[in-house]
C-alpha cells in the first residue's frame, strides 16, 4: 500500500472510532473519498509542505466531492460545483481531506447546538459542548481523529471551540486568507482559520492557505507570513494585559491558569504592563448587530430557487421562498435573520446598524492606541468559562452570546487572535488568547509556541 | 424598546421566512431580549467623537482585467438543455408569452 494510502486507512479508522463514540463531529466522509485522496496525493511529488497530512473542513467550506451543508436541512445533500481557494491549497500542499465536519447552523452559534444534523459532544465529556461554531472541527482534532483542521471564524468561531477542547486555533488579520468557496455569513468578519494540537502545526497550516488570490476582492498581498522559530526567550516583547477582559467576577481557575501563564512570560523576560480598551463591553452589542446584518443580506440566495432543499408550495414565487426558508432554516438562524432584518429596516438602521458600526470603530481604535504605545501583544483569557453543559444556554439567546466577549472585539477589528491551551480547571481545557497587529501572526505564533514549551498544558490551575 | 408581535411578522414578511403561529409568542420574547440587550449601545454615550482612523496597512489591489478559467466540476452544458457557443438558448421572450 502506498504511503498516503496507509494513512488514508489509519484516518478512515480514527474517523470510525468518533462516529462510534457518537461526537457527531463528522457530516461527511467516506473511505473511497480517502482512497482518492490518497491517489492523489501519491502522485504529487513528496516535498509539499503537509505531504500526507489529514486535514478535516469544517462544512461551510466548498468541495465539489463531498457535499457542503452548512449543518443546515436547507442544503441538505448540496454539491458545490467549484472547491474553495483554501482546499486547492492544501491539496496541492500535498494534504488530504479527511471529511466535512458538523457546525452551528450557517457558522451561528457558540456551542454546536444548532446543528441540523445534531449536537457535537464535547470529546472529554459527553454532557458538555465542544464550543462553536466549529464545534465538529474542533472536536476532531482534539480526539486525535485529524492533526489539524479548517474552521471559520466570524466572531470567535475558531478559538472559542479550541479553548473549550484543548486545541490550537488560529485566526488571521482579515484578509490574509481567501474567502472564495467559504459560505459567506457576515463578509466584513468572515475568515477561515485553523485548529490543530501543536502551535507549530497550525502556523504551517495557515502559511499554505494565507495570500492574496484573484477571487476574492478583500483577500490582500499583505506583508508575506513569515513563520519565525520560536526564540529561547521573551526578551524584548511587551505585552498588554487588557483589564477590561480580567472582571472581579472571572471563574477562579480561568484566573488562575492565566496568572500562571503571565508568571512564565515574565520568566522569559517579556515586560508585561497593564492596559485599557475601553470600549471592551460593546463589542457583544455591537456584533450582535453587525454580524446578524450581513447575514441577512447573505442568507437571502437561500430561496429555494438557486440552491438546495425546496418546499412545497402552491403559492407565488414569494410564497415559495416563505415556505422554504421557513421550514430549511432551523431556530437559531431564523432568529439572526429577524434581528438583522430588524436593525437595517426603516426607521431603525441609524439607531441600531450605524450607531455598532461606530462603535466598531472605536473598538477598532482602541487596539490601534494599545499597538502604538508600544504593545506587541495582548494577553486575555479565550473565554469566561470553561466547557458549559448541553442545553444550559439554549433557552436564553443573550446568555449564549456572551459566551463569546472575549473573541469578539477582535473580530470585529479584524486583528489576528489565538487561542492555546494554558492549563486546566476540574479537568477542563482552559484557553489563552494573544492578540497582535495586523499582519503580526508570525510574532504571535512564535510567542505563542515559546510559552506551549513552557507550560503544561494539562496541569490544574491553582 | 420592546418588540411586538406585529412587528415580528412584519419583519418576517420582509425577510421572506414564514413562522408557524405557534412559535410566535417564544419568538417575539427572544427578538425582545435580543434587541434589548443590542440596545445598550444606545446607552453608551457618543461614539461618534473625531478619532484618528486606525492606518490601513495595505491596499486591496485590483486583480488584471482577464477572463479567468473557472474550473467547475460540471460544464455549463450539462446544466441547461440546450449551450452553443458559450450561451444558455433559451426560447425568445415573445415566444415564451405566447406559449
Amino acid at each position: 500500500m502506498s504511503g498516503a494510502g496507509a494513512v488514508a486507512r489509519a484516518v478512515a479508522e480514527r474517523l470510525a472510532a468518533a462516529d462510534v463514540a457518537r461526537l457527531n463531529a463528522t457530516l461527511a466522509w467516506s473511505e473511497a473519498a480517502l482512497a482518492a485522496e490518497a491517489a492523489r496525493v501519491d502522485a504529487l511529488p513528496d516535498d509539499g509542505v503537509l505531504h500526507q497530512w489529514p486535514v478535516a473542513i469544517k462544512d461551510n467550506i466548498v468541495t465539489t466531492d463531498l457535499p457542503t451543508t452548512c449543518g443546515s436541512r436547507i442544503l441538505q445533500g448540496y454539491r458545490s460545483p467549484f472547491n474553495a481557494t483554501v482546499v486547492e491549497r492544501l491539496r496541492a500542499a500535498g494534504a488530504m481531506v479527511a471529511c466535512k465536519t458538523n457546525l452551528d447552523e450557517f457558522a451561528m452559534g457558540s456551542s454546536t447546538e444548532h446543528s441540523a444534523f445534531g449536537r457535537v459532544l464535547h470529546p472529554q465529556d459527553p454532557s458538555r459542548v465542544p464550543g462553536g461554531s466549529s464545534g465538529g472541527s474542533a472536536a476532531l482534532v482534539a480526539a486525535g481523529a485529524v492533526a489539524a483542521a479548517l474552521g471559520s471564524e466570524t466572531g470567535g468561531s475558531v478559538r472559542q471551540p479550541a479553548s473549550f477542547c484543548g486545541v490550537v486555533g488560529v485566526k488571521p488579520t482579515y484578509g490574509r486568507v481567501s474567502r472564495y468557496g467559504l459560505v459567506a455569513f457576515g463578509s466584513s468578519l468572515d475568515c477561515v482559520s485553523v485548529f490543530a494540537r501543536t502551535v507549530a502545526i497550525a502556523g504551517q497550516l495557515l502559511e499554505v492557505i494565507a495570500g492574496p488570490d484573484s477571487r476574492d476582492a478583500t483577500s490582500v498581498a499583505a506583508p508575506k507570513l513569515a513563520l519565525q522559530p520560536p526564540g529561547a526567550s521573551l526578551a524584548g516583547t511587551t505585552i498588554g494585559i487588557p483589564r477590561e477582559y480580567f472582571p472581579a467576577d472571572l471563574d477562579p481557575g480561568i484566573q488562575a491558569a492565566c496568572n500562571r501563564a503571565m508568571d512564565r512570560m515574565r520568566d522569559l523576560g517579556a515586560r508585561l504592563i497593564e492596559v485599557s480598551l475601553p470600549h471592551t463591553s460593546l463589542a457583544v452589542p455591537a456584533y450582535y448587530i453587525v454580524a446578524p446584518a450581513e447575514a441577512a443580506a447573505n442568507l437571502a440566495r437561500f430561496d429555494g430557487a438557486r440552491y438546495g432543499v425546496r418546499a412545497e408550495s402552491s403559492g407565488d414565487v414569494r410564497a415559495l421562498y416563505r415556505a422554504t426558508r421557513g421550514r430549511g432554516f432551523g431556530a437559531e438562524v431564523r432568529r439572526r435573520i429577524l434581528v438583522g432584518t430588524y436593525v437595517l429596516s426603516a426607521g431603525y438602521h441609524e439607531a441600531y446598524y450605524g450607531r455598532a458600526q461606530a462603535a466598531r470603530r472605536r473598538i477598532t481604535g482602541d487596539f490601534s492606541a494599545a499597538f502604538a504605545a508600544g504593545v506587541d501583544l495582548l494577553f486575555t483569557p479565550t473565554t469566561p468559562t470553561t466547557a458549559f453543559r448541553a442545553g444550559e444556554k439554549t433557552a436564553d439567546p443573550v446568555a449564549m452570546y456572551l459566551a463569546d466577549v472575549f473573541v469578539c472585539p477582535a473580530s470585529l477589528a479584524g486583528l489576528p487572535a489565538m487561542s492555546f491551551p494554558i492549563g486546566r480547571s476540574e479537568g477542563l481545557p482552559i484557553g489563552g488568547q494573544l492578540i497582535a497587529p495586523p499582519f503580526a501572526e508570525g510574532v504571535m505564533l512564535a510567542a505563542a509556541a515559546r510559552l506551549e514549551a513552557a507550560l503544561d498544558p494539562v496541569a490544574e490551575a491553582r | 424598546m420592546s418588540v411586538s408581535r406585529e412587528e415580528v411578522e412584519r419583519i418576517a414578511g420582509l425577510a421572506a421566512l414564514a413562522l408557524d403561529p405557534a412559535e410566535l409568542p417564544e419568538l417575539t420574547a427572544q427578538m425582545d431580549r435580543i434587541v434589548g440587550f443590542v440596545a445598550r449601545l444606545a446607552e453608551a454615550g457618543s461614539l461618534e467623537e473625531p478619532r484618528e482612523a486606525p492606518d490601513t496597512p495595505v491596499d486591496s489591489p485590483l486583480r488584471e482585467d482577464v477572463v479567468l478559467p473557472a474550473d467547475l466540476a460540471r460544464s455549463p452544458a450539462e446544466l441547461a438543455p440546450e449551450f452553443v457557443d458559450g450561451f444558455f438558448v433559451v426560447p425568445r421572450l415573445g415566444a415564451m408569452e405566447e406559449s
